[in-house]
């Protein structure tokens, strides 16, 4: 029964999807109820793979359909092992949570029903991805992952000015419809490459079934390792799918702008789906890598690890601190999710670089992954019903809210706690094992960089906290007060509802925290080395146990405490320093461009193709078709004319006439007796 | 009604356009459901074709003496040429109905003050010209000779002459003569082709090419068949003809256009690859350099127009480069892939193409520019535009994903012991991306964002059912294929795969 769960977590969202029209012309009710009770399905049938977690042994577990074999085999099937287990679990029970947020959030939207069957369909295309047991079906839920987002983000495609985000003038603004233009695109570029890596491994193993590449490692790995530099380009090709979803540096610039869809759509992207696939997917591609390295002896699969590291660890410095001046509030959540997912790649990266990292790393990166979901979530929920209180998406025309918004106050404040990993909660436990696996693969130079963002993001998190629900009131919410409506409350009971059980779940995660990654390790232990049989070592410790929590506390007071006396207690003038200083206003300006990145990629990608794209058209295409649509017409009725005015029969110029025909008549036998030759 | 199965299949069209020739003033507007249902008949009697071969029986062979012992009319129906006679048979079926409104409307433009009995007599031109589509069509694939094809492809031609100077756009007598040229063109470079085979083997049959196996005048014939039909794939540089021509024929028979040109990637399978393998090995790399070069600048060619015809028009000499790139690999695998893709780009082109011509027929705006904000009073034009977006880009789960997939399997399954193959097939992944941007682009500017002032929001409504059902329809028949491409993957096998691995 265990893997026809499986199965019902993908029947269930795509029926969903399919019967939302149809509820929809039998009562609103029933179709709002009904695309939240599918995804109610979903969780439910997740929840009852969790016991295979219990017993391990009996994992995986596969089941297959024959999709085609013809010209090539590909099978269509499920594979139940931990990692898809849990994540599965948590794409969907976070995503039903957010859809009974959204049940208030999107009261009275006239559209609706589109919304519901993106969602369910949203949902369903992550947990193809994430029980497939096929690379094909894996990138064919990341494809329809990518289509939903596209129709989510740019859900108000009206683009009416209120929809509108960036900004605050004079800044520039960008409109929903071409923010899912440029989610499209930019996670594109990633899916394209990632296509050509799959299909290279297929070339060589001969299969895309996850469970037989990894099995079939002996026999393919050395061949592939015998064509120099052909590891390296898979492993380059292959990560920058990950890369474009998960929104990590250099492709990470799409997702600050997801956010212009209606709010628990950044959750769902930022939380239980989107983002997560890429990180899921380099959890699947570990073990051939691994392989690679640690059992062909292939030094170029190292490059794997390494880059995923590195990509990881850039990420987290960079977007936490674009994170700590960003004023619109779902714009910080973003770069936090950004550079969160960096801590993700970072641990699975670090796990190749020893044998004795490898269950370490891996859980790492995935303990992250459950417990970011559940902050996550919390907190763009939250956000959602802080911008709609406060008629704003930005942080300095809110302030003093708490007053306004008890339950959300206390919602978001544990999620930004956990957030910025103060202890007992789940981030920092999570974080906790990120750093303890950085510092023990001994990489100083990874773990300072992942150090200083674990201080940008404690600022940025008491910073944007401080400026919502601190201080005094802004004048925009004094504005608001006065106007004859003014609704600055909580949102429906359904929002409060959702952000509760999720505000829930993480001081549960916190209590059991520890017992929950002990519990991973050993999930994971078991089926790496045993299942696919991947040599590890016993990893001793170097550093005593007390130094990485100790270290990880004093950084987030590092943060925390500037940012209190700014924000929060408001001694410091942050407005004072900026002036002040040459130095900060540099700084910030530097920040505030996110480092300039975005603008070098519209420079050289956008432009610059639209002007290659104009060279064509212009010069190339105009000259040839004049060459070949006017020049050479031209020149074979002119020339022809020509040339019969020469030889025509003119008996005044006889002798004029018979070289003419000579001429003619000797190239024509020349060219005969070539062509016989 | 299973006698003379083929023959029906290729004449049916053509005794239905001598219908409407001679009744054309009685049937008057009816001459479309005419049409359609002689479309209707003969998709039926491919379908038990198609059931034929799943059955086993996997081919049919017809021969009609036409003159002499010499002169015959063969047929053959295999799995590869029943599922293109039949995806292209749906097609004409599909835009036949389409037309209905959409050609009546065009009439009222072009011809606007003529009496109604001259309005008749256009509508009726058109549907007796259209139905030499079909007939083209089902004629090249299923002939069994180079002659029988060459008759169907300049059949092909001049009723796209008419077609293009009595309903066309700008210019449009001009451009159907450049049409012309260029159709004439690929076609005289197939007939030298033809002769010089017959000169060689004394028969045009293509089962008998097989006999020029190592010839030395073999890669001297192939290459005159190539510049015939590349001319007509739109390859670079004979693409200059596609922008011009496939921007201004009524946008009706858009599709139809698509499978003109790409069904010349039909006939290298059939009459180059298949009988002459390793004599056309010489060609692949060079084919594939071409197609990549071709997608990259059809692409880039897009993305530089704003005229929403022009957009589809351009598009279609990349993506026609697709087919031509698994062609060029050579494996089973990529000229499976291939030629699915072929059929997976013609549905797409024809619904992101038609959606295209119901938004100028709606609006009466060709420029993008001027355009915006149409998804909220035509959602289901949105739809199709989009849907038609994701079937070039090749998004799952409609057929072009899949024949993408199965082609640059083939692609790379060569790139591990081709480093050309290898870079080819990794620039044209990323290629696919170019696709994505224009499309979406595209949409973008026609259907999102505010509704310009000046548009009458009273006109700006979706289409009747007549020319959207058919589309969708079309829509569905993807999404069907792309699910279970085994539907179309077994009928290639046996004349494909398990041709060329014998070999």
């Amino acid at each position: 029964m265990d893997i026809q769960f499986a199965w019902l977590c993908l029947i269930f969202p795509f029926t969903g999807v399919v019967l939302t029209p149809v509820f929809s012309r039998i009562h609103p009710v029933m179709r709002d109820y009904g695309a939240v009770f599918f995804s109610f399905l979903t969780a439910f049938s997740a929840v009852m793979l969790l016991p295979l977690l219990f017993t391990p042994t009996g994992l995986p577990l596969e089941s297959n359909l024959v999709w085609m074999n013809t010209p090539i085999t590909v099978n269509f099937g499920i594979l139940l092992d931990p990692l898809s287990i849990i994540v599965a679990n948590v794409v969907a029970v976070i995503s039903f949570f957010i859809m009974i947020y959204c049940l208030g959030y999107m009261k009275g939207d006239p559209s609706v029903m589109r919304f519901w069957m993106l969602m369910n369909m949203f949902i369903g295309s992550m947990l193809l991805l994430v029980l497939a047991n096929s690379l094909l079906f894996i990138f064919i839920g990341w494809k329809l992952v990518g289509v939903c987002s596209y129709g989510l983000i740019g859900y108000y495609y009206r683009d009416e000015e209120k929809y509108w985000i960036g900004g605050p003038k004079p800044f520039k603004f960008d409109k929903p419809s071409a923010c899912g233009l440029k989610a499209l695109v930019v996670t594109g570029v990633g899916d394209m490459f990632m296509l050509g890596g799959i299909l290279i491994i297929y070339s060589y193993s001969g299969t895309l079934d996850v469970m037989t590449l990894y099995r079939t490692a002996p026999e393919w790995i050395p061949v592939m390792a015998a064509s120099p530099g052909m590891i390296t380009l898979v492993s380059l090709l292959l990560i920058a799918g990950p890369v474009g979803k998960s929104a990590q540096f250099p492709l990470h610039e799409w997702l600050p702008e997801a956010m212009a869809g209606p709010g628990p759509v950044s959750a769902l992207i930022h939380a239980a789906t989107m983002v997560k696939s890429g990180v899921f997917l380099i959890a699947r591609l570990i073990p051939i890598f691994y392989y690679g390295y640690w059992v062909s002896g292939s030094g170029e699969a190292m490059m794997f690890f390494v880059i995923v590291a590195w990509i990881g660890a850039i990420t987290a410095l960079l977007a936490a601190s674009q994170g700590m001046v960003a004023l619109e509030l779902k714009k910080a959540l973003a770069y936090s999710t950004v550079s969160q997912i960096g801590y993700m790649m970072l641990a699975l990266g670090v796990s190749g670089f020893s044998q004795g990292l490898l269950v370490n790393g891996y859980t790492a990166g995935i303990f992250h992954l459950v417990s970011h979901a559940m902050f996550k979530a919390c907190l763009f929920l939250c956000a959602g019903t802080v911008i709609h209180a406060a008629h704003s998406i930005y942080i300095h025309e809110m302030g003093a809210l708490r007053k306004y918004l008890p339950y959300t106050w206390i919602f978001m404040t544990l999620a930004a706690l956990s957030l910025m990993g103060v202890p007992p909660l789940p981030g920092f436990w999570s974080k906790d094992a990120v750093l303890l696996t950085c510092l023990e693969s001994q990489n100083y130079a990874l773990f300072i960089v992942a150090a200083l963002a674990v201080v940008c993001t404690s600022f940025y998190t008491t910073r944007f906290m401080g400026m919502i629900f601190y201080g005094k009131t802004s004048d925009h919410i004094q504005q608001q007060e006065q106007k004859p409506h003014a609704h600055i409350t909580e949102g429906y009971r359904t929002q409060t509802f959702a952000c509760g059980m999720l505000a829930a779940g993480i001081i549960f995660l916190g209590f059991f925290g520890l017992a929950a990654e002990h519990k991973m390790h050993d999930l994971f232990a078991t089926n790496l080395t045993l299942e696919i049989n991947l040599p590890v070592a016993e990893h001793i410790n170097a550093y005593p146990a007390f130094l990485v929590p100790l270290l990880s506390v004093l950084l987030v007071l590092a943060g925390a405490i500037p940012a209190y006396f700014f924000y929060i207690s408001r001694r410091w003038q942050a407005e004072k320093v900026h002036k002040q200083s040459s130095l900060v206003k540099l700084v910030h300006i530097f920040l505030w461009e996110r480092w300039f990145i975005d603008k070098l990629y519209n420079w050289l990608f956008v432009q610059g193709s639209q002007k290659l794209a104009r060279l064509i058209a212009d010069i190339c295409e105009q000259v040839m078709d004049a060459l070949i649509h006017q020049k050479m017409p031209h020149l074979i009725t002119k020339g022809g004319y020509s040339l019969l005015e020469a030889i025509k029969s003119n008996a005044k110029d006889l002798t004029n006439n018979i070289v003419y025909v000579l001429a003619v008549s000797i190239l024509f036998i020349i060219t005969a007796l070539w062509w016989i030759k | 009604m299973t006698d003379s199965i083929l023959l029906q299949i290729v004449f049916t069209p053509a005794l239905a356009s001598l219908i409407i020739f001679l009744t054309g003033k009685q049937l008057a507007k009816k001459a479309g459901w005419v049409a359609a249902a002689s479309l209707v008949y003969t998709t039926a009697l491919l379908l038990v074709v198609g059931y034929r071969m799943h059955q086993g029986i996997y081919i049919i062979h017809e021969d009609y003496l036409l003159i002499s012992p010499d002169i015959t009319l063969g047929l053959m129906a295999d799995g590869l040429s029943v599922c293109v006679a039949l995806i292209s048979n749906f097609l004409c079926l599909v835009l036949c109905i389409f037309s209905i409104r959409y050609i009546d409307h065009r009439i009222e433009i072009i011809y606007a003050g003529v009496n109604k009995q001259r309005e008749i007599s256009y509508y009726s031109r058109f549907y007796y010209l259209f139905l030499f589509f079909p007939m083209g069509f089902m004629g090249v694939s299923l002939s069994t000779n180079l002659i029988g094809m060459y008759f169907f492809l300049e059949g092909l031609t001049i009723t796209l002459y008419f077609l293009m100077a009595y309903f066309g756009y700008y210019q449009r007598v001009k451009i159907a003569m450049m049409c012309l040229l260029w159709g004439i063109f690929s076609a005289v470079f197939f007939l030298a082709g033809s002769l010089l085979v017959y000169s060689q083997i004394g028969t045009f049959e293509i089962s008998a090419m097989a006999d020029l196996a190592g010839n030395p005048m073999t890669r001297w014939i192939i290459a005159v068949f190539l510049i015939g039909l590349f001319a007509k794939l739109a390859v670079f540089p004979f693409h200059v003809w596609m922008p011009w021509v496939h921007a201004e024929h009524p946008t009706c028979i858009a599709g139809l256009l698509a499978v003109y040109a790409n069904i010349a990637a039909y006939i290298i399978v059939r009459s180059l690859i298949l009988p002459l393998y390793s004599d056309f090995q010489v060609f692949g790399s060079p084919i594939m350099v071409l197609a990549l070069i071709t997608m990259v600048y059809g692409s880039l060619l897009t993305m530089a127009q704003n005229d929403i015809k022009r957009i589809a028009a351009c598009s279609t000499i990349s993506q026609i480069a697709y087919s031509m790139l698994g062609i060029g690999a050579l494996t089973a695998v990529s000229i499976e892939g291939g030629m699915f893709f072929f059929l997976s780009h013609i549905m797409g082109k024809t619904v992101f193409f038609s959606t295209a011509g119901i938004v100028v027929y709606t609006t009466h705006i060709r420029n993008v520019d001027n355009l915006g904000g149409l998804a909220s009073r035509m959602p289901i034009t949105c739809l199709l535009f989009l849907s038609g977006a994701m079937m070039l880009s090749g998004f799952p789960p409609f057929s072009s994903f899949a024949a993408e997939w199965i082609l640059f399997t083939g692609i790379f399954e060569r790139g591990a012991t081709d480093l050309l193959a290898l870079t080819v097939g990794i620039i044209g992944v990323a290629a696919i991306l170019l696709t994505v941007a224009y499309t979406f682009l595209a949409a973008r500017k026609i259907f999102f964002g505010p509704l310009p002032a000046d548009l009458d929001k009273n006109t700006i409504k979706d289409p009747p059912l007549t020319m959207s059902l058919p589309l969708i329809f079309l829509v569905i028949l993807s999404i069907v294929i792309g699910l279970y491409p085994k539907l179309i993957m077994d009928m290639f096998q046996p004349v494909i795969s398990g041709v060329l691995t014998t070999m």
